[in-house]
């Protein structure tokens, strides 16, 4: 059936060119606990969205679910145009690399490896390891002078900067970051944040950030809050 | 940088990272697949060994007459004292080799005493020519005798005193002989004791023409075939006594066949005990790392990519360990060899290949099991470290 | 039965030609089809025809040749496409218009098929069955190849589409597949003449260069080194030199594909696109190492298969025979054996312990000849004969009957013979000592002395 006949189906596919991502019903049960009630999201290309909200209110389920470590219960989830529920486990992983990049609160770098060398694991999966670039990537974060220190060697904040090196290096059009402050001082919050502001304006890419932090989440274009699974409110910044 | 090379590095990276665990693993690989090695590479260059020896010692079958009496003592033929001696014809038993269309090399033997200064020695007739071709193991000092000449065993010529160019007397039944010494001889054997002349003069001598006390050929084949050849001669020669000579042979082969049967079993214990060992270590590791597992998938490694990793560090195990397991394997190998068979082992490269292979096998089918849970494992849950 | 269990390789082989020729020429999937089966049932016909019009060795030559040259062709190819790899281009004038054209695919299909069926045509009794039945085989021929085509062209759809193939890497495969075909058939093996070849080049040159320039025994050469030329002389330098000639063409155009330079990414701004692209690049190379790959294996298949051919030999119980009073061996012409019906027919000649095989044939010629059972090279291992030709069994030489009688080589030792009207009389003295002496040198050649 061509689109012509179909204006409801032709209006949405118009709506996916300038929405990232688009949820319908989205929901995700673990068991008897719905930890996310059906939830109609829309965030459009470039936006950075934060997500407030308690623990176990459903935040890091919907990030896991958006950035498709997960997959949903019931309900439509389309991510740049790709509808994730169609993917299968290696799929989703191939997805993953190309589309999008995640900052742990827990940093979560591979410890035997030195901090170019875990930029390049996020290379290697995605293509092939290219040791310049992600020098170059490092010194952007600007730890140019760390190169070859093991996360055991670097301070939280570092660590967290080339966690960012790690998820920006193959030029992912979705930034997740899953509290991505939550261990830091404030000193480090700022630095992680500035940095964050400065590769978006150069990357362009659209980020969505779980925090229960206000003060982080003002650095977003909108905020949206989760109760228990539900979107109890939602604000824009400017 | 190469992917290929890229994952070796990786590997490398995180064997390094978990000494201790690394050492130990290895060790035990080593261990097992050393053991297998030892236990192929002496089993091989033993029965390299003794086959050898089996086509050294020259006569597969030996005949004799009937009512002589044979008698086996370890590491040579001893024929007991005849006490009625009997003689084969010689004609006969050549009539009965052509009959039999045997493909074999023979030597015609006569044993007999003659008298010299007051004392009886041994000697034997046999044709020079067949004993230097099924024989080449007895050492000559001095030449191979020609007419009128003999050699005699070492410690014959240690006892009597007598050395190349000397002159004896000997007496037998028939004539008396004035024999020259060409060379000594020496084969660490029965020989070692007796005199040698040509055949056709012992029997003059003794007045035995024409008569033989044993015959031994040299059949070229073994097992099945040796066993009907000697039972088709023995329907030929209804008068004499045909044997398969493996005595020798066979005590080597039984101790063997014992060190094979106690290190095969060594061997499976160390095998069984280092798979289990190999796979609960690879599964502690594997616990231990789901964090790290998790990130590799969420970063978007596919589950086989993952995997990959994994089986790349038990694969690069399981080659450390089986060149180390052929190295130390030759060096058990030699001390077995050298210890209990006084021989030593031969230098074989190709089971390198036979210790790889089961080191890696090992290693392989140890991490299987945590490889199917690398597998299965979900990041989400990982990460938040359940 | 038995021909449809002798069909198998040839059908095998064509299976794998249509498959590569489908993926090869993507684009033109119908003009390969419709040529391979046309080309297959040419290459049929032509072939009964040429069985018919020319009996004997002449058709077995006119496919060898096209053999050996499509062979040659890959070899120069393979040469071609590891210059290329280098960087130095070669470009011919029109020649990529050409490649890419439906002619080139449907003159590259119709040749490999034509080959094909007239190897398979080979294998079945054309010369000597009726019209009828021949006209059957070339139909049954046809039918077959219909069926055997599209079979390729659907399993060819079931395949990755990443799996590609080079013109280069077609050639091998074809080849590759061409050659495993007919090394089923002795009479059209490659490789054993190839390795015969190689081993009588080689003793020839040996020859020549220790008769001119070095004198046996000279004050420079010591007995070492003699042994090593002695190597020379072994059967394994036939083997491994023709081993050499076979998979060196296929092995280059593998190399030639992991040396292709990958894709200048220089202009590509952002990083992640730059190594996706050499990424699918590298995987791509790796993809298109699939078939020539494949093609080793079959190659190392066919040498496989011509070192142990699968093919009865007719092959005698040696008679008894025994000398007259002047040692005179007389073997009558007719009687329970017919010594001129063109088979060897096989003697076992007993005297005083010793003994001698040796075999009576009438070559095409009409002559007959007495040879030993032996030959002044090999282990006495005897021989077979087999279409066309005696085989050595030690080294797998092909003697063609119509040299048989003659010295030299691993042809069999002959002996010389009276013939009678009724019959030949060979002297048992002669005959008893030239296999000892034969044998008795090969024998220490090949035991090494011990």
């Amino acid at each position: 059936m061509s689109s012509a006949f179909c204006p409801v189906k032709r209006e949405r596919l118009l709506r996916m060119a300038e929405n990232i991502i688009e949820t319908n019903g989205l929901t995700r049960n673990y068991g008897d606990i719905c930890a996310l009630k059906p939830l109609d999201l829309q965030i459009p290309e470039g936006e950075w969205l934060s997500v407030m909200g308690h623990s176990g209110s459903g935040k890091s389920t919907l990030m896991n679910l958006v950035g498709g470590l997960d997959r949903p219960s019931a309900g439509s989830l389309q991510v740049g145009g790709k509808d994730l529920l169609a993917l299968n486990e290696d799929g989703l992983a191939r997805f993953r690399r190309e589309f999008v990049g995640i900052i742990f609160q827990q940093h979560h770098l591979v410890p035997y490896l030195t901090a170019v060398e875990n930029v390049m694991m996020a290379q290697y999966f995605h293509s092939v390891p290219d040791e310049a670039e992600a020098r170059h990537a490092l010194e952007r974060v600007g730890l140019g002078h760390r190169l070859k220190n093991r996360p055991g060697e670097l301070s939280g904040g570092e660590q967290q900067r080339v966690c960012i090196a790690r998820a920006i290096i193959n030029s992912p059009k979705l930034l997740l970051g899953d509290e991505p402050t939550g261990n830091l001082d404030h000193k480090s919050t700022v630095m992680v944040m500035e940095l964050l502001k400065e590769l978006r304006a150069e990357e362009r890419f659209t980020v969505v950030m779980v925090t229960h932090n206000q003060e982080v989440a003002g650095w977003g274009d909108r905020t949206i809050y989760l109760d228990d699974g539900v979107l109890v409110r939602e604000e824009r910044m400017r | 940088m190469h992917r290929r090379r890229w994952l070796i590095h990786v590997v490398l990276r995180a064997l390094s990272h978990r000494k201790g665990r690394t050492v130990l693993l290895l060790a035990v690989l080593a261990m097992a697949s050393s053991l297998a090695t030892a236990l192929g590479i002496v089993s091989y260059s033993m029965e390299k060994r003794v086959a050898e020896e089996v086509r050294k010692y020259g006569a597969n079958l030996i005949i004799v007459p009937d009512s002589a009496r044979l008698d086996v003592g370890s590491g040579g033929l001893n024929f007991g004292v005849i006490s009625e001696p009997t003689y084969l014809q010689q004609r006969q038993v050549e009539d009965a080799l052509a009959k039999s269309a045997l493909k074999a090399e023979r030597s015609f033997h006569l044993r007999g005493a003659l008298h010299h200064k007051d004392a009886d020695i041994m000697v034997e007739g046999v044709n020079f020519s067949d004993v230097r071709r099924l024989f080449p193991w007895w050492q000559l000092t001095g030449n191979w005798p020609t007419a009128g000449e003999v050699v005699v065993g070492k410690d014959l010529a240690d006892r009597l005193k007598l050395k190349a160019g000397d002159i004896m007397e000997c007496a037998g039944k028939a004539q008396t002989m004035r024999l020259r010494i060409s060379g000594i001889v020496s084969s660490g054997g029965e020989e070692d004791g007796l005199l040698f002349l040509a055949l056709s003069d012992l029997q003059r001598a003794l007045g035995l023409e024409g008569q033989l006390s044993l015959i031994r050929l040299m059949v070229t084949a073994g097992g099945e075939t040796l066993k009907k050849s000697a039972a088709s001669l023995q329907m030929l020669l209804p008068t004499a006594k045909v044997n398969e000579v493996r005595q020798t042979a066979r005590t080597s082969e039984g101790l063997l066949a014992k060190v094979k049967l106690l290190m095969l079993m060594v061997t499976a214990v160390v095998l069984i005990s280092a798979g289990s060992s190999v796979a609960g270590t690879m599964s502690t590791t594997v616990l231990e790392r789901s964090k790290e597992i998790g990130l590799m998938k969420a970063i978007g490694g596919t589950r086989w990519e993952v995997m990959l990793i994994f089986c790349g560090e038990a694969a690069m195990l399981g080659v450390l360990g089986g060149v180390a397991g052929y190295l130390f394997g030759s060096v058990i190998a030699q001390f077995i060899t050298r210890t209990v068979f006084a021989a030593s082992a031969e230098f074989v490269p190709w089971f390198l290949f036979v210790s790889l292979g089961i080191s890696l096998f090992l290693a392989l089918l140890g991490s299987l099991g945590p490889m199917v849970s690398v597998f299965k494992l979900d990041p989400v849950r990982s990460l938040r470290g359940e | 039965m038995a021909i449809v269990y002798k069909m198998i390789p040839h059908i095998l082989a064509s299976f794998g030609i249509a498959l590569v020729m489908f993926r090869g020429f993507s684009g033109r999937r119908s003009v390969v089809a419709l040529t391979s089966i046309a080309g297959f049932v040419a290459g049929a016909a032509g072939a009964v025809v040429l069985f018919r019009v020319y009996r004997g060795t002449i058709p077995f030559g006119v496919i060898k040749t096209a053999l050996g040259s499509g062979f040659l062709i890959l070899w120069g190819v393979a040469v071609g496409v590891m210059y290329r790899s280098t960087g130095r281009g070669t470009a011919f004038i029109g020649g990529e218009r050409f490649v890419d054209s439906s002619y080139y695919a449907g003159i590259c299909t119709v040749i490999s098929s034509m080959v094909a069926g007239a190897i398979c045509m080979s294998r079945l009794p054309v010369a000597d069955s009726s019209v009828l039945k021949v006209a059957v085989f070339v139909f049954g021929g046809g039918v077959l190849a219909c069926g055997v085509v599209f079979a390729a062209k659907i399993l060819e759809k079931r395949l990755p589409a990443a799996v590609t193939v080079t013109q280069s890497g077609m050639l091998a495969a074809v080849m590759a597949f061409l050659l495993m075909s007919s090394s089923s058939t002795l009479r059209l093996d490659l490789f054993s003449p190839l390795s015969m070849k190689v081993m009588k080049g080689i003793h020839d040159f040996v020859h020549q260069f220790m008769e001119s320039i070095l004198i046996p025994d000279h004050l420079f050469v010591q007995p070492v080194v003699w042994k090593y030329i002695g190597y020379l002389f072994g059967k394994g330098v036939g083997f491994w030199g023709g081993m050499i000639i076979w998979f060196t063409p296929v092995l280059l155009i593998v190399l030639a594909n992991q040396l292709e330079r990958l894709p200048s990414v220089a202009h590509v701004r952002q990083g992640a696109q730059r190594r996706k692209l050499i990424f699918a690049a590298i995987e791509a190379r790796r993809f298109r190492l699939v078939i020539p790959m494949f093609s080793v294996i079959v190659f190392a298949a066919a040498a496989y298969q011509s070192s142990f051919p699968s093919v009865e030999y007719w092959d005698p119980k040696p008679v008894p025979v025994t000398a007259n009073q002047a040692g005179e061996i007389f073997i009558p012409k007719q009687g329970e054996i017919n010594l001129e019906d063109g088979k060897l027919h096989k003697f076992l000649f007993k005297q005083g312990g010793r003994e001698a095989k040796f075999f009576v044939l009438m070559t095409p010629a009409g002559k007959l000849t007495v040879v030993l059972d032996a030959c002044a090279i090999c282990k006495p291992d005897g021989y077979g004969q087999a279409e066309g030709s005696v085989i050595c069994y030690y080294c797998i030489t092909l003697i063609p009957l119509e040299t048989v009688g003659k010295p030299g080589g691993c042809n069999p030792v002959p002996i010389s013979f009276t013939e009678k009207a009724d019959g030949v009389i060979i002297d048992g003295m002669t005959l008893v000592n030239t296999w000892g002496a034969t044998v008795q040198s090969t024998a220490r050649v090949k035991e090494g002395g011990k």
